[in-house]
């Protein structure tokens, strides 16, 4: 009996499911660049031993060539750490990992102290994790040299006190002090325990892998699921480095059930449609964005089985003899399926099922080809689990015809054929019809028909838009566009109908009910059946909310089979519209353009008042010369009458007042004039008063001793 | 006894302590003083989108985003404690998700953006109304029809596994340097989701990425049986907000659009024969992120300066006709520093009511922008006024007020040519009148 740990995964079934959502192959081309990208050393080193174990590790399952520009200074790093008596457990682990895989030169001494260090650390190890470098560093040295004796001799003690650590629902914890169980803490234990059999002495007893085997099947119990069938490990134990996740559980767990399974002859028994979930869980990641996501799932994969080509194989270990069955074809939209009984040709050099023909009755459309996996030697039956039918989604795409295009106005509300204004539409262009149906490539390999069937259209088909389908079930889905640039009106509204074409042949456009456009075209398939579309579009005016104008046309005719869907401006037509009736819906806000929201504003300068206009100098200057004349005159006239200073007082006190009231009366005279140059209202009067009474004293002086010296001259 | 009431005191003295030395903790929006170090909630509907979508969070991590990852439903969701906000910007790409967990509800997400933060909101063809109508009131309507995606025939990414022209390469970017970088994008976006349109009443809210003119939203499982109702460019597939308090927010109708998987994924579109080897997601992504979380398109406006000619110190108040100068630094945040902002097209205005002056600002090229003009001769209470909004900056908005006055009553001309035969007949007169007085009193 052969270990009985065979899941036959169905590439097919994992695949299929990821192919409605993905657009790449499961692990390909873009893993390797991801790889590149997540796992760049710094100056050609990698922070930590661990760090270089993933990476080369990642590197070597995708068949990375990249070991020479690592190995260096990787193998100084790992003969440092080997050497050193002081460096940590972990370290020493890593070290040998990284070494499993650079084969860095070290000697058997080396590997012998190291051993033995391993061994002591074993016997005081109570962590996990003590347990886990330990077993794991001994089991690398066992696979690195063969020189040195590695088996412990009391593998029963250390079995049990790992299995110690193990919880009732499979879950593990990580040392004896700590009440929290992980599941990836399982999945570790599974390994040491893995290492713990392959390196014992004795044969471990049986009993005790028995129940081991059955804290896997529990383990197994609480695996969650998604609605499409992904199945994964929660980690619910959120320890110091933070939530560790999903992936990194899965990838523990089935890392360590494959090394047991590797080293016990017992058969596990685990449920197929589990680990064909795990797979799918695995590969629905796509590709991670993180180094350690990446190594996880890699890693987890490979542990799986090498699911890099994409193959029917099974996930650990070849395929056995089978076969692949084309059973069905269900075409999307109809409950019709044609039931097909045909054997893919089996390509042995590359493993690869082919589909050779093609079943006759496929024309264009989407397809689901449901295919069945048959093993052919019944006893294989009991050891691998067959994912059930495995539907693929194909799409036949085909070159549609497109002939016979015209458009016309009809100026009746019957068409007549004879009233008609035809225009023609011309669509230059030749096409080809061709069948292709590789849409799976890289899953199932079919054939590419890629022969033209014949049907050229040679190009400027006059009259009659036709588009050609023959197809009892695809969709096919006419736009007419319609798109207003209005020349006499500020209203810019793009008011687009879609319709489809429901079995008639021609698209007309009521702009009221004298008047008509139509547009009519045929559509063909390759094999030359005709289509004919009609529609109405008496709905069409409140469409364009009664808005006359301008408005150009695009016809669209596309569908997900037709390869030559196309987009093709028809011209414009003016549309003279009724008046918008009271209870029309009123035409929608119109969109402002972002761009003309943005952008500088036109620049804004004060425009200043414009000074007084003034006379010219010369006129104001000689007005100044007339105004002055008249003292002229009066200095004169003085002088003319001879006016004299007779009466001035002789005596010196008033004289000496007489004096000081002209003086203060010139003063006065002299202040307004300083006003006028410089001084401000408040001090020209402020002086003013001061004056002022000066004057009157000096003044009532002054005329009152001239009164009296006249009253005393007129007495005498 | 008397001992123990202090020592509560203490005590409470000593927690209000630890308090305050937490609050620097708590952030606010985007500060132009404290740009960095910027919390972000991100919330989802399923934690192994973390893994799927990792390039585009380690993106914004390697840029000093702390992202804290919570499942939608997570009861322990809250933005917001004692009135300050936890976060800075909030990513939703939790399409299906019918309510948040914890306090957080659609009021709850307008009052984070309305307080000045940032949102991106992812949706499928699952959105949820609650995920709708956040859009909605963002000026975003998704095609009411739930079960339609965009579907372009002639503009669809080559695919080996899709066949219905659901996986559009969309290349119709809005056409802004600030929003999506510098550097043009060369590959298409793919794009698989829902469309959207623009509601026409938000003037805010700007398509980045629209659908080509052939594309339509609908079902492309079942036939058409009435006219898609979002056909042509009308269909937005990403647009972006920015509100009048300078919060950002992007909408894209497809979550997809930001995994690793289209990252990664190459770019064929069909009828184009060039090949990409990668599409133009994650430079999409990563260029209109750095826009959502304000490293770039950020300005800063600071030393508003104005003066008379030939003097430094701002007056009080300007006399009319006044020659004066006026000044300001713009400053871009570039993501780690603040640069100088270097345009042609800043204006000043000298308003009062409506602007009096508006004058295009010169500029050093070295963020300084300045520009002298004369004061208008009118007087009242004005104000320097810069409005700046460009297509994908924030919006500046700086004010000064400075009054202006007429002239005083000494500040006119005093000596008027004109008035020349006025001032000579008054001073003929008085001195007419002098001497006539002493001739009248001392004649003989």
């Amino acid at each position: 009996m052969t270990r009985n740990l065979g899941f036959l995964v169905l590439a097919f079934l994992v695949l299929a499911s990821i192919c409605e959502s993905a657009i790449f192959n499961p692990v390909s081309d873009s893993h390797r660049s991801a790889a590149l990208d997540l796992f760049s050393p710094t100056d050609g080193t990698f922070r930590s031993l661990e760090e270089t174990y993933k990476a080369l590790r990642t590197f070597e399952v995708l068949g990375i060539e990249k070991k020479s520009d690592i190995r260096t200074s990787a193998c100084a790093s790992v003969v440092d750490t080997l050497r050193s008596t002081s460096s940590v457990l972990k370290d020493v682990f890593e070290a040998l990992r990284v070494n499993g895989i650079l084969k860095c030169e070290l000697n058997d001494e080396a590997f012998g102290g190291i051993a033995s260090r391993l061994k002591v650390s074993l016997s005081d190890a109570n962590s996990l994790f003590d347990f886990y470098y330990s077993i794991g560093g001994l089991v690398l040295i066992k696979d690195q040299t063969s020189e040195i004796d590695l088996l412990i001799g009391d593998s029963h003690a250390i079995f049990r006190s790992i299995k110690a650590l193990g919880q009732s629902d499979g879950r593990w914890r990580i040392s004896s002090s700590n009440t929290d169980s992980s599941t990836s803490a399982a999945g570790i234990a599974l390994e040491t325990l893995a290492g713990v059999i392959s390196l014992a002495s004795s044969e471990v007893d049986q009993s005790l892998i028995a129940t081991l085997i059955n804290d896997v099947l529990r383990l197994f119990e609480g695996i969650e699921r998604y609605d499409d069938g992904a199945s994964y490990f929660d980690e619910k134990l959120v320890d110091a480095s933070g939530h560790q996740g999903p992936l990194s559980a899965s990838s523990s767990v089935v890392c360590g059930i494959t090394a047991f399974a590797a080293s016990t002859s017992e058969s596990l028994n685990l449920p197929g449609e589990k680990i064909l979930g795990l797979a799918k869980f695995f590969l629905g990641i796509g590709i991670p964005g993180s180094a350690k996501d990446l190594y996880y799932q890699i890693d987890a994969l490979v542990c799986l089985e090498n699911i890099r080509h994409v193959r029917v194989s099974t996930v650990l270990g070849s395929a056995p003899p089978l076969a692949v069955k084309l059973r069905q074809i269900f075409i999307s939209g109809s409950k019709d399926a044609s039931v097909i009984d045909q054997i893919l040709k089996f390509d042995p050099d590359t493993a690869v099922h082919v589909l050779e023909t093609l079943p006759a009755n496929v024309d264009i459309g989407n397809h689901i080809f449901s295919f069945e996996i048959i093993l052919e030697d019944a006893e294989d039956k009991k050891h691998y689990a067959i994912g059930g039918r495995t539907k693929v989604p194909v799409h036949v795409t085909g070159v549609i015809k497109f002939d016979d295009a015209e458009i016309a106005v009809l100026d009746s509300d019957l068409g007549n054929i004879e009233t008609q204004k035809k225009y023609a539409l011309h669509l230059s262009s030749c096409f080809t019809v061709w069948l292709f149906l590789d849409s799976l490539k890289p899953y199932v390999k079919l054939p590419p028909h890629t022969a033209p069937l014949g049907m050229e259209v040679g190009p400027a088909q006059a009259c009659a838009v036709k588009v050609v389908v023959h197809d009892h079930s695809s969709i096919f889905t006419l736009c007419l566009f319609f798109d207003q640039r209005s020349s006499n009106q500020p209203e810019t509204h793009s008011v687009v109908p879609g319709l489809e074409l429901p079995g008639e042949n021609a698209v007309s456009l009521s702009a009221n009910h004298l008047q008509r456009l139509r547009l009519s075209f045929r559509l063909t398939t390759p094999f030359g059946h005709s289509f004919k579309p009609h529609q109405d579009f008496l709905g069409l005016v409140e469409k364009l909310f009664y808005l006359s104008g301008k408005y150009d046309i695009q016809l669209t005719v596309g569908d997900s089979v037709m390869e030559n869907s196309f987009l093709q401006p028809l011209g414009h037509i003016e549309l003279d519209l009724p008046d918008a009736p009271e209870k029309a819906a009123p035409p929608p806000p119109k969109h402002v353009d972002p761009y003309s929201r943005f952008g500088p504003k036109a620049e804004i300068s004060h425009i200043f008042r414009s000074p007084e206009k003034r006379p010219p100098q010369e006129l104001s200057l000689a007005f100044l010369g007339f105004v002055l004349l008249p003292l002229f005159g009066f200095l004169a006239g003085l002088f003319k009458i001879r006016a004299n200073l007779n009466n001035m007082p002789k005596s010196t006190l008033p004289a000496t007042f007489a004096f000081l009231f002209h003086s203060g009366i010139g003063s006065i005279l002299l202040l307004y004039a300083l006003f006028w140059f410089k001084l401000d209202l408040f001090t020209t009067l402020k002086a003013l008063g001061l004056l002022g009474m000066f004057l009157m004293f000096v003044g009532h002086t002054t005329l009152s001793h001239l009164a009296s010296t006249s009253t005393k001259l007129k007495s005498s | 006894m008397v001992a123990a009431p202090q020592k509560t005191l203490t005590i409470s003295l000593f927690i209000t302590l630890n308090l305050i030395s937490i609050l620097p903790l708590l952030t606010f929006s985007f500060n132009p003083d404290e740009p960095t170090n910027r919390q972000i909630l991100v919330l989802l509907d399923d934690l192994s989108l973390r893994s799927s979508h990792s390039i585009f969070f380690s993106s914004l991590q390697s840029r000093g985003f702390n992202l804290d990852f919570k499942l939608a439903q997570d009861p322990a969701i809250s933005v917001k404690r004692y009135g300050q906000y936890l976060y800075d910007g909030l990513i939703l790409f939790s399409p299906s998700t019918d309510r948040f967990g914890g306090s957080l509800d659609l009021e709850g997400v307008l009052d984070f953006v309305d307080s000045g933060h940032d949102l991106i909101l992812a949706a499928d063809s699952n959105a949820s109304d609650l995920i709708r109508n956040i859009a909605a009131e963002c000026g975003v309507d998704f095609d009411e029809d739930t079960s339609a995606v965009v579907i372009d025939h002639t503009g669809y990414a080559v695919s080996e596994t899709e066949g219905d022209h659901s996986l559009i390469a969309a290349d119709d970017f809005i056409q802004s340097g600030v929003i999506l970088g510098s550097k043009t994008i060369e590959a298409p976006v793919i794009f698989k989701g829902i469309g959207h349109s623009l509601n026409p009443e938000n003037s805010l809210v700007l398509k980045v990425l629209s659908a080509s003119s052939s594309a339509y939203s609908a079902n492309p499982t079942s036939k058409l049986s009435s006219p898609p109702s979002l056909t042509g460019t009308s269909i937005s597939l990403v647009s972006v907000v920015q509100a009048r308090n300078n919060a950002r927010i992007m909408i894209s109708g497809s979550l997809d659009m930001f995994s690793n998987r289209l990252f990664r994924s190459g770019v064929e579109k069909i009828g184009s024969l060039k090949k990409h080897g990668k599409s133009g997601n994650q430079q999409f992504a990563t260029e209109i992120s750095k826009w959502v979380f304000h490293e770039r398109g950020h300005l800063k406006a600071v030393n508003l300066k104005h003066n008379k000619v030939g003097e430094t110190g701002e007056p009080a108040i300007y006399r009319i006709n006044d020659d004066l100068e006026f000044s300001v630094e713009i400053f871009e945040w570039s993501g780690a520093s603040w640069v100088p902002y270097v345009a042609d097209d800043v204006q000043v205005q000298f308003y009062m009511m409506s602007p009096y002056v508006l004058k295009t600002l010169s500029t050093n090229q070295k963020g300084l922008y300045h520009t002298s003009f004369k004061v208008p001769d009118v007087y009242g209470v004005f104000q320097f006024k810069v409005e700046y909004q460009r297509l994908g900056y924030t919006t500046l908005s700086l004010s000064k007020q400075s009054p202006v006055r007429p002239f005083k009553h000494n500040e006119y001309e005093r000596f008027i040519t004109t008035a020349f035969p006025y001032y000579g007949a008054s001073f003929s007169t008085m001195i007419g009148f002098f001497i006539f007085s002493i001739v009248y009193l001392y004649n003989k």
